[in-house]
């Protein structure tokens, strides 16, 4: 009786064992390819995310006195990206051991004024996105390792308009962008853009974009059937 | 005159420079001159501005145009219309571009052996008019059609009227106000006996809550939208989203709340359930100013040809309806509806509370709704039990989509069942009607024909042969219009389109007659709070175009018609008016006399002793008010409002598991409508190049579909490829999807369902189920 | 009557020395601009003859190194 369980026990083994090899080896001849969609992401319409995020503060930056010492403009604004629409470097020195949530976000979030750099802090459009080194480094050196053909495309100029009084369009693409008074209102905004009139808060009431950076739009055509 | 020169010069200097400054600014991004900002130079030059309502939606925004040298160049706000205060949206401001569009009608078109020839205005309407004749000789009165339009100004309603009901005599007029506007007709003569608005957009200035229902006001109503915010900047005050998909205004709100397609009937009841047993009625104001009354249930969804249904309201009490109202406990709703048993006490406690003033706000979502008119009733309901209603800040309010949906569609009535004051079936409605028309009574007919949907279908079934639109596009706009595109390109139909641009419309279309846009005719808009506006015409028309009345009238002369329609081509805008405003004699519906509307940004009737008025059925504004009471609903003969039992009944069509997704269709700020107008400004076309399928994110995974990728929309009637669009602009709820209506290279309306509300007749473009493909 | 307008670029490091110049033309207009050494030049003359003249005397100033024309209106009588 015993001898017949000791058997029977092997057999049961052997069986396992020959199951899982297999599967093994089976399993490992699978590809290793998973289908992926093709994602192109083509870009129809901006996220509404964000619309209307900082509009709690519209009536201050309507009543805030303009600080005319201590303006930005936008040729320093643009100065301080590589192309049109790339994110800012990090003009001032920061503190290499940091998360942007407990240091950047001290000044960038709201904004106000810094006497250590003499200017106001512009105020980020996406503080939920904490991991601000990401995207935005600081410039430690301004030599170069060689020499580059790269050249700054430039950007779009103030007074984007259709007719004499229409409002001006949105000339640059806004994703991580969507809250507009972010960086068109307060002192911390350039001065050619700051709006007159932040306390409407509905910015895309009036102001659509027009930015298509990826492919020409055209005018309206109908499908006619001939 | 040597100032003008000097001005004008001026101005070029300043274009000059502004040129020359945004060359630089190319060439040296971020240029600061002297003169900073471009905007700086202030281009008034020797602009000629003229005032105007706005072109588009049913707010009515005042706006100025700027022209020069006979052509429109600029368009500014208003400063002094009390609607928008100097503001537009990105459509306002753009909309006389579309004038300048490369492939405008100019010349009239007339089809012959499948090919359209140009031919004179003088052919065209010699031929439209005897076609007409014919017609009527052939097949009878009842056999030819105008099928007009919410957009059309008063004068141009006013003679279609005349033409159809005085002249001719068929009831055969309806007008696309049918496929907006039409439940909220019904749901105001059902409770108050009396069409359009007690309140005012004052309202928005008074009120604490905003109950938005089904309404994505940021996109649609932008500018009323914007008032609301900035009461919100300025006060205490709360603005509820309440709609079946994430929008652009549930982003504002300060609460978003989800229901499920359809349930907002039962939603409605909840809140009046618990308004009643919470002891927050307002029982003086009921007792004094409501009845209570039941209709017929179950009484289907019109999706057949030639349906019939005519509601028995019959009286009820109090204790019936409060009885009613014990199948729609928040607990048993909440189960319906998806809305949390918390939120819908919430929005009773909002509406219920004595001291906060709400205003209810809906338009396309409450309109477009197979229970339209239940709906609509509902809402007045939850009004009148708390009493807040024609008072500053208190009230329900209806907007409207179309410029001119109630000036025109509503009050000059051009539907079957109207006449410009009253309604065909009322003898003493026909008298009055027929003595200033100068025309034997017996000639108009006392029995409504066919509503817009029935219009179509009739026409595809033969009974119509002659159909004339103006200042529309059903091609693109009817629901299930596969049907109704091939039954107008059927053998010995004529369809004849007045219109600006070619539409889908006029390519089934027998003779295209071009028409004079906008500023190119003066005439008369009435928007949603009952204001009507004036302006005269700015600039000629191109080519042989004409104002659609003209046509209107060109057409009625040739008929024979010429004594009922002795007006001068220069001046019938304003003597066709001179005549209508004789139908609303009396103190309940006075029309502003024409030197006031000239010389300001619109008036709102009643007019009476050179005063508007702001709030009806309230003594202290409304001097028609004579029950010495505190209210006075002097539409319905006892002079009280209806709250009516209405109750939940299910969608037409249903998702199931062959079509698992509800479609529901809407529009984009961009957009207006059928985008004949908005697609041929470059700007906005720019903006928004086409239309799209929203998708919820986790239905997208679970087909596989990414942003952008091409998805087929298929239901039982016919199917449309859009790309797809998936956490942008607006976000449906699981299950659900969503596509902008207004391109006509995606006619998501070859998949929609013609079912109707059997009261109001107007269809349900918001709930019909589908299915998706990825392409 | 032509109005026309120009960007004028100044040989290196002469950009005060071209504004001052370009100032004492009395028939035409000059905005500066703050941060780059270019300035636009608005010219507003009685008749082409006139424009032609105008024209002349800008670019013979020295330290002008190019004169670029944006835009031309002809205003008529």
């Amino acid at each position: 009786m015993k001898r017949l369980f000791i058997i029977f026990l092997w057999i049961i083994l052997m069986i396992a064992t020959i199951v899982i090899w297999t599967y093994s080896y089976q399993s490992s001849h699978e590809e290793a390819y998973v289908p992926v969609s093709n994602l192109s992401e083509t870009y129809i319409i901006p996220s509404e995310e964000g619309v209307f995020k900082r509009s709690e503060y519209a009536l201050e930056y309507a009543e805030m006195p303009i600080d005319k010492k201590h303006q930005r403009n936008l040729n320093t604004y643009y100065k301080n990206r590589a192309f049109y629409g790339a994110p800012p470097s990090i003009p001032h020195a920061v503190a290499e051991r940091n998360m942007g949530g407990n240091s950047c976000l001290k000044c960038h979030e709201n904004g106000g004024y810094v006497d250590k750099y003499n200017a106001y802090a512009p105020v980020t459009p996406h503080p939920e996105k904490v991991n601000c080194r990401q995207c935005h480094v600081p410039q430690k050196t301004q030599s170069l390792f060689v020499a580059t053909n790269w050249t700054r495309t430039t950007g779009a100029a103030v007074g984007n308009k259709a007719l004499l009084t229409s409002p001006p369009i949105i000339p640059h693409q806004i994703q991580f962008r969507e809250n507009c008074l972010s960086c068109h209102a307060g002192p911390g905004a350039p001065k050619e853009i700051r709006t007159t009139h932040p306390n409407r808060v509905n910015c895309r009431q009036c102001h659509v974009i027009n930015d298509k950076n990826v492919s020409e739009i055209g005018v309206f055509k109908r499908a006619t059937k001939e | 005159m040597i100032k003008t020169i000097t001005n004008r010069r001026d101005f070029l200097k300043k274009m000059a420079a502004t040129a020359a400054m945004t060359a630089a600014a190319s060439l040296f991004p971020g240029i600061i001159f002297a003169e900073e900002q471009v905007e700086n130079i202030k281009a008034s030059g020797n602009l000629k501005w003229t005032k105007a309502p706005c072109r588009f939606c049913g707010v009515g925004c005042g706006i100025l145009v700027g022209t020069e040298n006979g052509k429109a160049v600029a368009v500014k706000g208003d400063p002094n219309s009390s609607v928008n205060k100097g503001l537009c949206c990105v459509k306002g401001y753009h909309q006389t571009i579309c004038m300048y569009a490369k492939d405008r009608l100019t010349k009239p078109l007339v089809k012959r052996n499948g090919r359209y020839v140009e031919v004179t205005m003088d052919e065209a309407l010699d031929l439209v008019a005897s076609k007409m004749k014919e017609t009527i000789k052939k097949y009878g009165k009842d056999s030819v059609a105008m099928y007009t339009s919410g957009q059309s100004t008063i004068p141009e309603g006013y003679v279609a009227s005349k033409l159809m009901k005085g002249a001719i005599g068929t009831n055969n007029l309806d007008c696309n106000a049918r496929l907006c506007m039409a439940s909220a007709v019904a749901g105001f003569l059902t409770t108050f006996g009396a069409d359009e608005p007690m309140g005012c957009y004052e309202d928005i200035e008074h009120a604490d809550v905003f109950v938005t229902w089904g309404n994505n006001m940021a996109e649609m109503h932008p500018v009323l939208f914007s008032r609301m915010l900035d009461q919100r900047l300025r006060r205490d005050v709360k603005i509820i989203d309440f709609a079946t998909r994430t929008t652009r205004s549930s982003m504002a709100a300060d609460k978003s709340i989800l229901f499920k397609p359809q349930t907002d009937l039962a939603v409605a009841n909840a809140i009046a359930y618990e308004i009643i047993h919470n002891g927050w009625m307002n029982k003086k104001f009921v007792s004094e100013h409501c009845n209570f009354k039941k209709g017929l249930t179950n009484p289907g969804y019109g999706t057949e040809d030639k349906f019939k249904f005519k509601d028995k309201p019959t009286s009820i009490d109090f204790e019936a309806y409060k009885e009613f109202l014990n199948d729609y406990t928040p607990e048993k709703v909440s189960k319906i509806s998806g809305v949390s048993i918390k939120d819908i006490k919430y929005l009773a406690y909002l509406y219920g509370h004595p001291n906060k003033k709400v205003v209810s706000y809906w338009c396309m979502g409450m309109n477009q709704h197979t229970r339209g008119t239940w709906i609509n009733n509902l809402v007045y309901n939850i009004h009148l039990l708390t009493g807040k209603i024609s008072q500053p800040g208190n009230g329900p309010f209806s907007l409207t989509g179309q410029p001119s949906a109630c000036g025109t569609a509503r009050e000059v009535g051009t539907f079957t069942h109207k006449l410009p004051h009253g309604v065909v079936m009322n003898k003493a409605h026909r008298e009055h009607a027929a003595k200033i028309w100068k025309v034997p009574v017996e000639r108009i007919p006392a029995k409504p024909t066919y509503h817009a949907t029935e219009m179509f279908r009739a026409l595809d079934r033969g009974d119509i042969r002659f159909i004339w639109t103006q200042v529309t596009n059903p091609m693109v706009s009817l629901p299930k219009v596969g049907r109704y595109t091939k039954g107008a390109e059927k053998a010995d139909r004529f369809v004849v389109v007045s219109d600006v641009f070619p539409t889908p419309t006029s390519d089934v279309a027998d003779v295209i007659l071009p028409a004079a846009w906008h500023i190119e005719k003066g005439g008369l808009y009435g928007n949603s709070e009952r204001r009507t506006q004036h302006w005269n015409k700015m600039v000629d028309p191109p080519g042989e175009a004409m104002a659609d009345a003209w046509q209107t009238i060109e057409v009625a002369r040739r008929m024979g018609f010429e004594e009922l329609f002795p007006y001068n081509k220069e001046t019938h805008e304003d003597e066709i008016y001179e005549e209508y405003r004789l139908h609303h004699k009396g103190k309940k519906h006075n029309m502003a006399p024409l030197e006031v509307l000239q010389s300001q940004a619109g008036a709102m009737w009643p007019f009476v002793d050179g005063k508007e008025t702001k709030w009806r059925y309230n003594p202290i504004y409304d001097p028609a008010c004579s029950n010495g009471k505190d209210f006075h609903f002097y539409g319905n003969k006892d002079g009280k409002a209806i709250i009516w039992q209405r109750p939940y009944e299910p969608a037409a069509e249903s998702p199931d598991d062959e079509y698992p997704f509800w479609l529901n269709t809407g529009r984009v700020i961009e957009h207006w409508h059928t985008g004949s107008m908005t697609r041929r400004i470059p700007v906005l076309h720019r903006a928004m190049p086409h239309s799209y399928v929203e998708l919820h994110p986790e239905d997208a995974k679970k087909y596989g579909i990414s942003n952008g990728q091409k998805v087929k929309v298929i239901s039982r009637r016919g199917s449309t490829i859009l790309p797809a669009s998936i956490n942008e602009r607006g976000l449906p709820t699981k299950g659900q999807v969503f596509v902008p209506f207004f391109d006509e290279n995606m006619l998501i309306n070859e998949v929609t369902l013609d079912a109707f509300c059997p009261i109001s007749k107007e269809p349900d473009y918001k709930k019909c189920a589908v299915k998706i493909e990825k392409v | 009557m032509p109005v026309k307008s120009y960007i004028a670029h100044p040989h290196d490091g002469k950009y005060q020395e071209l504004l001052t110049e370009l100032s004492m033309i009395s028939a035409c207009d000059i905005i500066a601009s703050e941060n780059e050494e270019i300035a636009i030049v608005i010219t507003d003359t009685i008749n082409a003859v006139e424009d032609e003249k105008i024209e002349l005397q800008i670019n013979s100033i020295k330290s002008l190194k190019m004169l670029s024309m944006v835009s031309g209106f002809e205003t008529g009588q």
